[in-house]
């Protein structure tokens, strides 16, 4: 059977931390072994959101776009929807083929490896792991808790190679596990059986990989002890495990957990990665990576944002309201469904007749006002800052208020687009303030939850981050 | 062609009324406008009715119009509700001249009418917030002091336009309002308040934005055939009307730093009028929020572009300035209850030319202006009222004879 090969590697965490010290003074200690800070989404971000990122990253690293896809993985324990395939939406924000073959992996923190190991190794695939676990503020499993993404792009001509992979799985439940309907993992707390558990499996799927040469260790870390427990059984270094952990910074996340770690292996230039994921319940895998040639990547892990507990706590919504389900501007699902190119790739018309770009892509055109059919040109790229405001707190339309609650006041332009020697504007809201003439870029975020349908489009935030 | 004229108007006190409905605040402003016909106008005269409107109390209903001319007793009227967002009223006036000049009535009532202070702040939001331009620019969580904002952050990078210039369009307006006893905000303003307000969206404070408000206010357009049955001299004439729509969201416009259908409403009624804005005695302007009136000045033709916010500071447009703007203190004191403002600012200008304008009257007015604003300028509307007679010696004969 052919190796799954890595072409390219995308990655992606919040830029917001909050740091153990801090969550320390509030609750007089911090249960969370040996993590420094760990990366708190943003109020209008989650899995999803994430998952666009790290993949955005990894195709333009690969200088691929999205219709070069065949395969999409999407591995998370935290899908933002219980039910609902999320991968089409993922794919539209992507540009992917619909005729690519989609794919969720999710139930487990294993799933991110389980997604590199299922993609086919014939064709271009992009696996992406995106996961922000939460847990009960006083517990150390709500004390780990993190987030981030990490995205491979998988085609035969990658220089990195899947060359061994074992996986083992024995019955263990109560381990780590998240009830339905529940936002918060729990576990029993029976620390023998939950090492035993982890390092039982592990050591089970590492005895048919190779470890010879392994230089980094990509370890399942709900904290930043547990995965060294498992270096004698991998038969791996700690310091090797050290060398690629996202654990202490980032801290738990989640299935992204050992793809961001492999993430950080192959950007930091290491040739022979273990990848070893557990998933409670239980089950593990174990995959030998080896690098043959350069491997592009786009990592962006850290993050300079750093929140007060308490403002961890209302951008986390743990002490805000949801917000009114009424009052929203009513825009109904399928108009939103219509306008997604629009929402999720900044797709403008470009009139046939005179050129001149339209946003969005509907009625008389901008420049000639006839009506048209548009060539469309996708706008997705650095803007300029035409117009700005900030809409201050309590001010925010209904739809906004608990976006509001949370993350505060934000900014709202008008973002002026120039392609092919046309121009064409379109209003946004800001992620961090911007100043007229600044150049921001789209990213996917939450817009607002309507009929409890999260619905995704683009905001913006400075070119410079 | 028959002309129409301004026969009579009025309106309720704008503010916030508990214990009034929709209804009984439109029964007060029809009773005074029939009131202010200076001979009897009844009822059965009328014979046709346009009502500006958006929502009522934050709900919707589909007889909104007929629902306050059969409970003032106009069955058997035909009655048309009129939803052009904060310009109901405004286009509402526009289809009473219209039907006039059409020859399809001799006498036509244009009403306007709002609740809004009966609903939480955020159905407020949400009724206001339908007005602009729903799926992108209101979905990227602007509000509407949000765009207004944006206009006056544009202005102010354009022409170098300040804060200060803003506040003195609250301090002026709050002082007229305070002369008038059907304002909503009967209260002075210093420059500091205005200044130091806290922000709604920079750069506009609280007092640079209107209130949210309650009201109603009638307007009574006659023909010519007819005009002499009602008045007895020197009556009003509807000498211009212009009207203009334009992109609902402010990104898909030519200029964030004026709106370009005030523009073009202003220039079709300045020329069917025959005038120029020289002529003008004085003018009521949509200022739902500060930048608004500046960018009206410059729309209308009052100042040279980008020059509105030194025009301001001459004290230009005072009460007792070279054309006077929002003497009934505007949307900012008056009040902005959506579908009665257009239809209220007719009532200012009706008291003021013909002399029933009491401590806020100008001297001598012969033409004056409306200018109703919908949305952030996606429609607008712009009338010029004529007074007939003689213009007294004065400023504009001056100008005129020189």
């Amino acid at each position: 059977m052919t190796a799954v090969c890595i072409r390219s590697v995308g990655a992606y965490a919040p830029a917001f931390r909050i740091e153990a010290e801090e969550i320390a003074e509030v609750w007089g200690r911090f249960e969370a072994r040996n993590i420094e800070s760990k990366a708190v989404p943003d109020a209008d971000e989650d899995a999803l959101t994430m998952a666009a990122s790290a993949c955005r990253r990894a195709l333009e690293a690969a200088e691929i776009d999205g219709n070069d896809v065949e395969w999409l993985g999407f591995a998370t324990t935290t899908p933002p929807l219980a039910e609902e395939e999320l991968t089409p939406r993922l794919a539209s924000m992507l540009g992917i083929s619909e005729r690519a073959h989609l794919q969720t992996f999710t139930g487990s923190t294993r799933a991110g490896t389980r997604a590199i190991h299922s993609a086919p190794s014939a064709c271009t695939a992009l696996v992406v792991a995106s996961d922000c676990p939460r847990g009960e503020p006083d517990d150390a499993r709500g004390h780990a808790a993190g987030a981030g993404a990490a995205a491979f792009v998988l085609d035969p001509n990658g220089a990195g190679s899947v060359v061994e992979h074992s996986e083992y799985a024995a019955p263990y439940p109560g381990t780590r596990f998240r009830r339905t309907g529940s936002n918060h993992i729990e576990g029993i707390d029976v620390t023998k059986y939950e090492r035993q558990a982890f390092t039982e499996t592990l050591s089970k799927a590492a005895e048919a990989v190779t470890a010879d040469g392994v230089t980094a260790a990509a370890v399942q870390a709900p904290d930043g002890s547990r995965p060294y427990r498992a270096a004698s059984t991998l038969g791996v270094e700690r310091t090797t495990i050290h060398e690629c952990a996202t654990v202490h910074e980032l801290g738990d996340t989640g299935a992204a957990s050992v793809p961001l770690s492999l993430a950080r292996a192959i950007d930091d230039g290491h040739e022979t990665v273990l990848a070893a994921a557990f998933g409670s319940g239980a089950g593990a895998d174990v995959l030998r990576i080896e690098v043959n040639g350069a491997i592009p990547c786009d990592c962006s892990l850290t993050g300079d944002r750093i929140l007060t507990y308490s403002a961890s706590l209302r951008q986390q919504g743990e002490i805000t309201s949801s917000g009114l389900d009424t009052g929203a501007a009513y825009v109904s699902i399928p108009s939103w469904q219509r306008s997604l190119p629009q929402r999720h790739r900044l797709v403008a018309g470009r009139c046939p007749d005179c050129g001149a770009l339209t946003f969005p892509p509907e009625g008389a055109c901008s420049g000639c006002q006839m009506l048209v059919e548009y060539d469309p040109i996708e706008l997705w790229g650095p803007g300029t800052i035409e117009t700005v405001t900030e809409i201050e707190q309590g001010g925010a339309p209904p739809e906004f208020a608990a976006q509001q609650a949370r993350s505060g006041s934000f900014g709202v332009a008008i973002i002026r687009f120039e392609r092919a020697g046309e121009r064409v504007s379109l209003p946004g809201q800001l992620i961090e303030a911007a100043a007229v003439g600044d150049r921001v870029v789209p990213v996917i975020r939450r817009v607002y939850t309507q009929e409890g349908i999260p619905r995704y489009g683009t905001k913006f935030i400075p070119e410079i981050r | 062609m028959p002309d129409a004229y301004l026969i009579g108007a009025g309106q309720s006190d704008f503010g916030s009324f508990p214990d009034e409905s929709y209804r009984s605040l439109f029964a007060t402003a029809y009773e005074n406008a029939l009131e202010s016909v200076s001979n009897e106008l009844r009822p059965e005269q009328i014979d046709e009715a346009y009502v500006g409107t958006l929502g009522v109390g934050g709900r919707q209903l589909g007889l909104s119009g007929p629902a306050v001319t059969e409970h003032v007793g106009l069955d058997g009227v035909p009655c048309t509700r009129v939803e052009n967002a904060c310009a109901a009223g405004g286009f509402a006036v526009r289809q009473a001249v219209m039907a006039v000049r059409a020859g399809m009535a001799d006498v036509v009532l244009a009403g306007g009418f709002e609740v809004m202070t009966d609903a939480s702040s955020e159905a407020i939001r949400y009724w206001l917030g339908v007005s602009g331009e729903t799926e992108w620019e209101r979905l990227s969580g602007t509000t509407f002091a949000g765009v207004y904002a944006q206009m006056a952050r544009a202005h102010m990078d354009a022409y170098g336009t300040t804060r200060e210039q803003l506040s003195r369009i609250a301090v002026k307006n709050h002082h007229n309002g305070a002369k008038n006893d059907h304002a909503h905000l009967q209260f002075e303003c210093s420059l500091e308040d205005a200044q130091s307000a806290s922000i709604v969206a920079d750069p506009l404070t609280l007092y640079h934005c209107c209130p949210t408000t309650d009201g109603a206010a009638c307007a009574l357009i006659a023909s010519e055939d007819v005009v002499d049955a009602y008045t007895d001299s020197e009556p009003i004439r509807v000498a211009g009307v212009g009207a203009a729509s334009d992109a609902i969201g402010l990104f898909q416009r030519e200029t964030y730093t004026g709106i370009p259908a005030s523009r073009q409403a202003a220039t079709e009624a300045y020329t069917m009028a025959g005038v120029d804005p020289d002529d003008l005695d004085l003018a009521e302007v949509h200022d739902c929020f500060a930048i608004a009136e500046l960018l009206a000045y410059e729309d209308l033709g009052l100042c040279e572009r980008g020059e509105s916010g030194p025009f301001v500071e001459t004290g230009a447009t005072e009460l007792d300035g070279e054309i006077p703007v929002n003497t009934s203190g505007g949307l900012k004191s008056k009040g902005h209850p959506i579908g009665a403002t257009g239809t209220g600012q007719v009532v200012e200008v009706f008291e003021q030319l013909s002399g029933r304008a009491g401590n806020r009257q100008i001297e001598n007015p012969q033409y004056a202006l409306t200018h109703n604003v919908g949305g952030s300028g996606g429609a607008a509307v712009v009338h010029v009222f004529e007074r007939d007679g003689p213009r007294d010696e004065g400023e504009k004969q001056t100008e005129e004879s020189t």
